[in-house]
């Protein structure tokens, strides 16, 4: 059997975007990881989305993430990303996961 | 890990998750692990106006506990041998549990609990 | 970098808790196991709504209640030198990431900081997670909130 988180290799040094269980977007330098999934992030921000005004970015240092905290780790097209434009993104916050 | 087997022969063709938050997207299944977690390649979410969130995203992991559907291709799902495993899965699960009870109790151990449950056997080897 | 390696490393150090509960507790890292389970001391301990403080000196908490955990930057960075130092030699140990280069507290005000005014933005409607535990430290004074967090407003 393949090694069951193998393909979260495939993110090391790169800038992922975090969705969480409690509805947060973090950005940040995915450094490592582990089997249940808890994951280490330099230079990370929190982006906060607002319905009334664009997206806020709050830094947030190094952090850790507890892996049953975790919806989905995404690979952030750093390209693509700069050319957003943050100030018109506007969205209702995410709904808490429930289980 | 029957399903698990079961995803990993939809390796390779598009799905559509839905997420325990409401979010749903579409993409390739790129690997899946005995957790249900998945790899999407070239991912967009359903209703991107409500989930600007991954605009700049294209591959993505997902842990299996946020799961809530996976939308399957009809045609790429052959529902027969779907059936067949499932009832092979079934009776072997009836028979291990047996044999899984009976070692416990000849065993007369404080710790059968772990043997007779199958399901629960793969989170202890993982944690 | 393994996220316990990161843990241990962060020993004697100040961290930042948040646990599932939405409490968060700012303390000096004095231990963690293999489970995250953490012991820390000179805590203070947030109300989920940022309302209410608790001064203890010693707390104990348990890992699956945890939700993130905040670090100081230079941890990170001194974590990472010495893995890749101990690749390149072969008796590495484990759980040897905790030194203390840089002296102890490092720049100690890491956490501490001006909040600005109470709660972020509200997110849907009061359901929020985050109301004070952001932000909500500076006209209480002295408590040693974390910083950048108030700029939300």
């Amino acid at each position: 059997m393949s090694a069951p988180t193998s393909t979260l290799d495939a993110f090391y040094g790169k800038k992922v975007l975090i969705i969480t269980n409690d509805g947060r977007t973090l950005v940040g330098s995915f450094q490592g990881y582990d089997q249940t999934i808890n994951v280490v992030l330099t230079d990370s921000s929190e982006r906060v989305y607002s319905s009334h005004q664009g997206i806020q970015t709050v830094p947030l240092g190094a952090y850790m993430v507890r892996g049953d905290n975790i919806a989905i780790v995404g690979e952030v097209n750093e390209e693509e990303d700069a050319q957003l434009d943050f100030d018109a993104i506007k969205a209702e916050p995410l709904r808490h996961i429930v289980h | 890990m029957l399903f698990y087997s079961f995803f990993k022969s939809l390796v390779g063709k598009e799905i559509v998750v839905e997420l325990k938050n409401d979010m749903s997207l579409h993409g390739t299944l790129d690997s899946v692990d005995q957790y249900l977690n998945m790899k999407l390649l070239d991912i967009a979410v359903t209703d991107a106006e409500k989930f600007p969130h991954m605009l700049a995203v294209k591959n993505i992991f997902i842990r299996g506990s946020v799961i809530r559907y996976v939308h399957l291709p009809a045609e790429e799902v052959d529902v027969q041998q779907l059936q067949d495993a499932s009832r092979r899965d079934a009776e072997q699960a009836k028979h291990s549990t047996k044999t899984g009870a009976a070692a416990a109790a000849a065993a007369g151990k404080g710790q059968p609990t772990k043997d007779t449950r199958p399901d629960q056997s793969d989170k202890v080897a993982a944690s | 970098m393994l996220p316990l390696s990161l843990l241990r490393g962060a020993i004697n150090h100040p961290v930042l808790v948040e646990l599932k509960n939405g409490e968060t507790y700012n303390g000096q890292l004095m231990n963690v196991d293999n489970w995250m389970n953490l012991n820390l001391k000179d805590v203070i301990c947030t109300s989920k709504d940022g309302e209410k403080f608790w001064k203890m000196g010693e707390c104990y908490i348990r890992g699956s209640s945890i939700k993130y955990m905040r670090v100081p930057d230079e941890v990170a960075e001194i974590v990472k030198a010495d893995m890749a130092r101990n690749k390149s030699r072969p008796d590495k140990r484990p759980g040897s990431y905790n030194n203390n280069r840089g002296g102890g507290g490092g720049r100690g005000g890491l956490f501490r900081g001006r909040g600005g005014g109470p709660g972020g933005p509200g997110r849907g409607g009061g359901k929020s997670f985050r109301g004070g535990g952001y932000g909500s430290g500076g006209d209480r004074g002295g408590h040693g909130d974390f910083n950048g967090q108030a700029s939300r407003e």
